[in-house]
């Protein structure tokens, strides 16, 4: 027996034995709390989700962490940075059409009923999440045209 | 007048009795043997160092829960009986230190002379590895694993005593590891130690960031923070290249 098995064997249990398994209890959770009329059900339906994914997250990990050699000093700031692109650019083009059908389902849908729905929150989200790197430019943009100061 | 004679005398001032010799006078100069009892003791201790080692790393299983879990290990009552293992473990190459600093400290070789010195050291071994590692160890360490759950229960995180528990139950296994990486020269404590880090950097923190990446996921669905979880994960798998940031910052 050694302390290394030891964490391997749990590691490998938790990610894919336990996770996998709770991740039937968040999506009950997600549905009893939508039955509820709760808004906030997305912790429980992407965790859920996430759960199914643990693995391919880590692996997502070593991909972002192995980008440079490992005696790199700059092997931290480039896996925060490919972290960074890839939810800026694969994760949130993703969630804005995501968005964009939660807009259309609620203006066609809802808005039927009660037209102070907020649909049009939907697709500013949506546009937002396409424009991620846009506004960060344009941020960055106002940042660097101030550092003059006011005059 | 010859009290003048007597002090003129260069072996001393107080003049030396009739049939008197020093020892230099005489040429009996040689070095002088030790005790037989003297030179068991230090086998003794020597022998006993690894049982030594062995306890030490009990200890530091016990303290791994004690201090509190991973976070504390650093620093802690575990890192000191980490590094008193390693310190055991090393402690006939360490002693050839004395002989560059000039002091003859030969080790005495061969087997224990003295018959009660010699059971006291098989006695303690013997206690050491049937008793404490044996037995005493899977005991500790099934507590633990009740602990785990009575931690749960009263809204404690499980991780250090399971961490514990492991570690307990490792614990030969450990000090195989720490024997593999002692190099047997003057530097074998800081080789042990720099094994033991390259240990921890390269094979047990990428093993720990697939915990941290779940734990994110379930601080995620139960709305509690996780990005913390997340950049926890990334720096676990890239922590000899923090190491070698912190070097580039202070050069």
């Amino acid at each position: 027996m050694t302390f290394t098995n030891g964490l391997l064997h749990m590691t490998n249990w938790v990610g894919n034995v336990i996770l996998p398994t709770l991740a039937g209890l968040f999506f009950a959770w997600a549905i009893w709390r939508f039955a509820q009329s709760e808004s906030q059900i997305g912790f429980q339906l992407y965790g859920g989700l996430l759960c199914l994914m643990t693995s391919g997250l880590l692996r997502a990990m070593e991909t972002f962490a192995s980008q440079r050699p490992w005696n790199d000093p700059d092997v931290y700031w480039i896996a925060l940075v490919t972290l960074v692109d890839w939810v800026g650019n694969v994760l949130m083009p993703i969630y804005a059409a995501v968005q964009v059908v939660a807009g259309a389902l609620r203006m066609g849908l809802v808005t039927r009923i009660h037209h102070a729905e907020g649909w049009l929150k939907h697709f500013a989200a949506a546009g937002l999440c396409l424009l991620l790197s846009g506004v960060l430019r344009l941020a960055e943009f106002f940042v660097v045209n101030g550092t003059g100061g006011v005059t | 007048m010859a009290g003048n004679q007597e002090r003129s005398d260069p072996s001393g001032c107080l003049p030396n009795p009739a049939g008197f010799t020093t020892i230099s006078q005489s040429g009996n100069n040689k070095a002088m043997t030790p005790p037989q009892l003297l030179t068991d003791i230090i086998r003794v201790l020597l022998q006993l160092a690894p049982a030594g080692a062995v306890v030490s790393l009990v200890l530091a299983g016990l303290s791994l829960r004690r201090d509190g879990g991973p976070a504390a290990a650093i620093g802690g009552s575990f890192t000191k009986w980490m590094f008193w293992a390693a310190l055991l473990s090393t402690a006939g190459p360490l002693l050839s230190w004395f002989s560059s600093f000039g002091i003859p400290t030969s080790v005495p070789s061969g087997g224990i002379g003295t018959s009660w010195l010699s059971s006291i050291q098989s006695d303690v071994s013997n206690f050491v590895t049937n008793f404490v590692v044996n037995r005493l160890v899977t005991t500790l360490a099934a507590y633990f694993v009740v602990r785990v759950i009575l931690d749960a229960a009263s809204g404690h995180s499980a991780l250090p005593s399971i961490l514990a528990a492991m570690f307990l139950l490792g614990t030969q296994a450990t000090y195989t590891l720490i024997q593999s990486l002692n190099s047997g020269t003057q530097f074998a404590t800081a080789d042990v130690l720099d094994g033991l880090w390259n240990y921890l950097a390269g094979t047990l923190m990428p093993i720990a960031a697939g915990l941290a990446i779940s734990g994110a996921v379930i601080n995620f669905a139960t709305r509690r923070p996780a990005m913390r979880l997340v950049g926890v994960a990334l720096a676990m798998l890239c922590v000899s290249g923090i190491w070698k940031l912190v070097l580039a910052m202070e050069a």
